[in-house]
């Protein structure tokens, strides 16, 4: 299992890529040429990895290599200059980081993400479920909570409205837990055709990639599927970080490594000083 | 045009326990700090606060045991993490919440803005957050298609309290040119009864005039404006200075237990009379310059 600490003396083309490189190398492939995509403010340490540090890798990646007019929304940031991202996490480093467009308020992405403006988004979360029902609210009964959690900012907004959400989160039994105990954001609901039931246009999230392996949902039933291992886990290490077994497809392979050439550009162009994979 | 020009205390006289707030600021931008801490000094309680992105304001009103009900789409610290006291009164009983997502809180706000009673969404199809509120989240079917729709009822706060960047004494309250626009302190502004605005300084009304497209609140909604320099601190105002990380981070560390919290209470709120009293007690004008941001002169210019 590859680890996340890197060795920046080390010969770039001779080191192997870290769990965070093949993952942010993943997601890069998902992104289309003229995606606009949703990217949250995040917190810090692993869960500002996890909610910027690899969705900004990773869109900045295919920029380069085979989707140039992708862009962010980050923040409210209107196609941010990928090329020049904030050194650290103050307020002042935000509020200078340049951009296409700051609209005045944040209301303006709310209307782009209702008349379904964005293609892709992503989202983190304290618990996730069979069919990609996301929790960030609070943990145990709503009214009398075990732990109350932040509330539900845009989350509910990305699942609903965004076509191809990618949720990334690291595999651990608590999280990925066989209903979620609040419902933020509506996934697949119930599975089936639930979700469409309940009033919400087809969509849901598409893509769990997480520090172990990457999920998808099986069409029809629209429970998650494991997709792909990472070099190195094996599929029974995976049920044991799970309280729920996904699916299992016929053929199950590994996650594609990065190449050398989306290796250089991460740790040589894009986070040179490991700022968004640092942890 | 009208003076409004006043003191924090005249200001905020008028807000008694049980009163309705809506709070401006986002994350660690422009909390209205130095408000606050006047409220908690005063002993007021019983209040339903209503916001966007919440973090010390909030936090210490849950602190004071001031809030008896929450409405917004988020309560943390932002990178420093959950928000403790606030965290500890939902979990305690003391503090209901009433969760509401980006769409539905700014529907909520404009509805408010525009005189209505609600707004449409459908974002909170199937969402537990709908489920929980049937008082102020209620399924309706389109007019004119037949899809349902979700009417949310209106942000209606007896005051609302927003700290911004700089203000003229008659209340028009203007934005930098480049700043971090990740808020909606318009819209709340828009939408509020009673709303007083704390600035970080106040300028003669002739450079108002000079650019008026920055003005977004106009002091026409206002009814109070009071100056107050490093008013969000220990939050940021973008453009003018940083957050203060080693308050912040010694305000979560006594914040780990409720007598912490008090102690942090007492020492920075109730026993300092006035903002003044407070810039002093955290080191005076100097240390608090510390904290501005490169070329900070410059931003309204």
């Amino acid at each position: 299992m590859p680890e996340n600490k890197i060795d920046l003396a080390a010969d770039v083309a001779t080191m192997s890529p870290t769990t965070n490189e093949i993952v942010t190398a993943a997601i890069a492939r998902e992104i289309r040429d003229g995606d606009l995509a949703f990217v949250g403010v995040g917190t810090n340490g692993r869960a500002f990895t996890l909610a910027v540090g690899i969705p900004l890798t990773a869109v900045r990646l295919a920029q380069m290599l085979h989707a140039p007019s992708a862009s962010v929304y980050w923040g409210n940031l209107l196609e941010p200059d990928l090329s020049s991202m904030p050194a650290d996490l103050k307020q002042d480093s935000f509020t200078r980081w340049q951009a296409a467009a700051c609209p005045s308020d944040t209301g303006v992405k709310c209307d782009m993400l209702a008349r379904r403006a964005f293609d892709v988004c992503f989202d983190s979360a304290a618990q996730i479920d069979r069919f990609g029902n996301l929790n960030i609210t609070a943990i145990g009964d709503y009214r009398n909570p075990k732990v109350r959690l932040v509330g539900c900012l845009a989350q509910p907004e990305h699942f609903a409205f965004v076509p191809r959400p990618i949720v990334v989160v690291d595999l651990d039994r608590r999280v990925f837990v066989e209903a979620v105990d609040f419902i933020t954001s509506v996934g697949h609901l119930r599975g089936g055709r639930s979700r469409e039931e309940a009033g919400l246009s087809s969509g849901g999230p598409q893509l769990v990639v997480t520090d172990k392996a990457i999920f998808d949902f099986e069409p029809g039933s629209r429970q998650m599927r494991l997709r792909s291992l990472h070099p190195g886990v094996t599929a029974e290490e995976v049920f044991d970080l799970m309280s729920f077994r996904p699916v299992l497809p016929e053929q199950l392979p590994a996650t594609p490594l990065p190449s050398m050439q989306e290796l250089d550009l991460i740790r040589r162009v894009i986070d040179p000083n490991r700022v968004l994979l640092r942890v | 045009m009208k003076e409004k020009l006043t003191t924090l205390e005249e200001a905020l006289a008028p807000i008694a326990s049980g009163s309705t707030l809506a709070l401006g600021g986002s994350l660690l931008r422009r909390q209205p700090n130095a408000a606050i801490r006047s409220l908690i000094r005063r002993g007021v309680k019983d209040l339903t606060v209503q916001s966007w992105a919440a973090t010390t304001a909030t936090d210490m009103l849950a602190a004071a045991g001031a809030i008896s009900r929450f409405e917004g789409i988020y309560t943390g610290m932002f990178s420093y993490g959950l928000a403790p006291n606030f965290r500890r009164g939902v979990e305690g009983g003391a503090i209901a919440v009433r969760d509401f997502s980006e769409t539905a809180m700014v529907a909520r706000f404009r509805a408010a803005t525009q005189g209505l009673a609600f707004l449409p969404i459908k974002t909170l199809l199937g969402s537990d957050i709908a489920r929980h509120n049937p008082e102020q989240i209620r399924p309706f079917s389109c007019p004119f298609t037949g899809e349902p729709l979700q009417a949310v009822a209106a942000a209606k706060a007896d005051f609302t309290i927003i700290h911004g960047y700089v203000g003229d004494k008659y209340g028009n309250v203007q934005w930098p040119i480049v700043r971090d626009s990740d808020d909606i302190d318009q819209m709340i502004a828009s939408a509020a009864t009673r709303l007083i605005v704390t600035v970080e300084k106040i300028v003669p009304h002739e450079e108002i005039k000079r650019r008026p497209t920055l003005t977004y609140i106009p002091g026409n909604w206002v009814e109070a404006i009071v100056e107050l320099p490093y008013g969000a601190h220990p939050a940021a105002c973008d453009g003018h200075y940083d957050e203060d990380d080693a308050h912040l981070t010694g305000y979560l560390e006594r914040s780990r237990t409720p007598e912490g919290a008090q102690t942090y209470l007492d020492e920075y709120a109730r026993s300092v009379p006035d903002h003044d009293a407070y810039v002093a007690k955290v080191g005076g004008l100097a240390a608090l310059e510390a904290l501005d941001v490169p070329n900070r002169e410059q931003t309204h210019a």
